[in-house]
């Protein structure tokens, strides 16, 4: 059987799978925005908050954050970055390197922010089939008659369908590299450029499969979406988010 | 009555290739087909024709009356297409959204999608399936789901580009049940192998193909003896003077 990514739709009966892809959608901006200005408290509240609604919704954490792990490097650079280059207080020193208390603290908002708006990200994408989301886009982008709605939201549902396919693809590769002892050469560079050129190759090779497919079943920009309807759920969780975001800015 | 009137086919690949060389064939509603030939004799580039998923160089690809390229929405909905590869046909998150992605395509109504669907997935058996993931299925329920995503455009001539490929015994079965059973409801059947072991003994009619022509069209019984020639093994009852049987007995 078939092994997926954890970046991948998962069906659920949690409140975030019952919620409205619109509202859910909303959420996601309001929170990434409102966590940009977040204190220390306020990011403390949303951490809380996305850690309940992980738990709830059975987010696979232990893969999910495997998958992380990529994340997390570009995390750590994020921090050092900050940390010698802010100015302030200096921590430790060593000749004219300063890691700086200011640089400390400003490096760990920004990494938890980045977490917060990534899990909520995974978070939306885990409780959200890829055809809610290009109902979606499509009905945000109504209102401007000059953008193409329909294609935008078909090129993201697109994509959404193709992530957890380039992942899988990415692991299948990296796993018959392993087999034949990829690890015995230290050299990054040599093994990125042996896992990315067949991975390309081979995601354009699935992409022509997947075309051919979507065709063969009359696939067009013009098709029935899933029926979109709020119920009062969605505007009860509307409002408290609402006030969460209203304090988090206000404190 | 044919369902598919083909005269004179021929395609070129971008590359120069030759994919198919004036192929004529005609093929009556209701007929159990097997095309067979080696690697690269042109049969699934022959099928791909039906619906339009490649058109021709030259000549000319009619289903029920009418030119494919004229029509090609009506074609793909009268000629469903089960692919080699299984995984790449799915494309719903769960069963029950894979199934609905063709009606949904066709803007059917809400109501009218749930209908199909849920008869798609009763007639292959995996109704009690719709909220699975499509890619955690085995390989047999999978190309019954490919099978009953198809299923849901309602087609006249379903065509099975190597059903049994890399699938155990069980799925062998699964999918072959599935196949008689449609064929029994009245569709077309179209079977692309080069293994006729597990599907001959069900088929009233064996086309051969090698570099791109039709070398035997006729009665199985009656061409599998000179098959060998052309690249396709017989079956292993052949071999032993015995009569072709069903992989279901």
């Amino acid at each position: 059987m078939a092994e997926l990514t954890a970046f991948s739709f998962q069906p659920g009966t949690s409140l975030l799978h019952k919620l409205d892809v619109r509202f859910k959608l909303l959420f996601l901006i309001l929170i990434s925005l409102v966590s940009l200005g977040g204190g220390s408290t306020g990011l403390g509240v949303l951490t809380g908050l996305v850690a309940g609604l992980s738990i709830h919704s059975r987010l696979p954490l232990k893969s999910g954050f495997k998958e992380f792990r990529f994340f997390l490097i570009f995390l750590v650079l994020i921090l050092v970055a900050r940390m010698l280059t802010t100015p302030g207080t200096a921590l430790i020193e060593i000749k004219s390197i300063a890691i700086t208390r200011s640089g400390l603290i400003s490096g760990v908002l920004i990494c938890w922010r980045l977490v917060i708006i990534a899990l909520l990200g995974f978070l939306f994408v885990f409780t959200t089939p890829s055809s809610e989301i290009k109902a979606a886009v499509e009905w945000f982008l109504k209102p401007a008659a000059f953008i193409p709605g329909k294609r935008i939201a078909t090129m993201m549902g697109l994509i959404a369908r193709f992530i957890p396919v380039i992942l899988n693809q990415a692991k299948e590769t990296a796993e018959a590299q392993r087999a034949r002892c990829v690890e015995n050469r230290r050299n990054p560079l040599y093994r990125l450029v042996r896992l990315g050129v067949p991975l390309i190759r081979r995601t354009f090779e699935q992409a022509d499969r997947l075309i051919v497919a979507l065709e063969a079943r009359c696939y067009s920009e013009n098709r029935t979406d899933p029926a979109l309807s709020a119920t009062r759920t969605d505007w009860f969780a509307l409002f408290i988010i609402t006030i969460i975001c209203g304090w988090i800015l206000s404190s | 009555m044919d369902i598919i009137e083909i005269k004179n086919l021929k395609h070129r690949f971008t590359d120069g290739t030759l994919g198919l060389d004036g192929i004529n064939l005609k093929i009556r509603a209701g007929a159990f087909v097997v095309v067979a030939g080696p690697n690269g004799s042109g049969k699934t580039t022959l099928i791909r024709h039906l619906n339009g998923l490649l058109l021709p160089t030259d000549g000319c690809v009619k289903v029920a009356g009418v030119s494919v390229q004229k029509d090609l929405m009506r074609a793909r909905r009268l000629v469903g297409m089960m692919f080699q590869d299984a995984d790449s046909q799915i494309v719903g998150e769960t069963v029950y959204g894979d199934v609905a992605f063709g009606p949904e395509n066709l803007r059917l109504n809400h109501d009218q999608i749930r209908e199909r669907v849920a008869l798609a997935l009763d007639v292959v058996g995996l109704k009690d399936f719709a909220e699975q993931r499509p890619h955690l299925l085995s390989g047999g329920e999978k190309r019954r789901l490919a099978i009953a995503g198809i299923l849901a455009m309602e087609p006249r001539v379903i065509a099975f580009d190597e059903p049994f490929a890399s699938l155990d015994y069980p799925g062998v079965k699964q999918v072959l049940r599935q196949i008689l059973t449609l064929h029994q409801a009245g569709h077309t059947i179209l079977v692309i192998t080069h293994d006729l072991e597990k599907v001959l003994a069900h088929a009233d009619r064996l086309i051969l193909m090698q570099k791109g022509k039709i070398v035997r069209d006729g009665v199985p019984a009656e061409i599998v003896g000179d098959i060998e020639t052309f690249g396709v093994r017989a079956p292993c009852a052949f071999h032993l003077g015995m009569e072709v049987r069903s992989w279901l007995n």
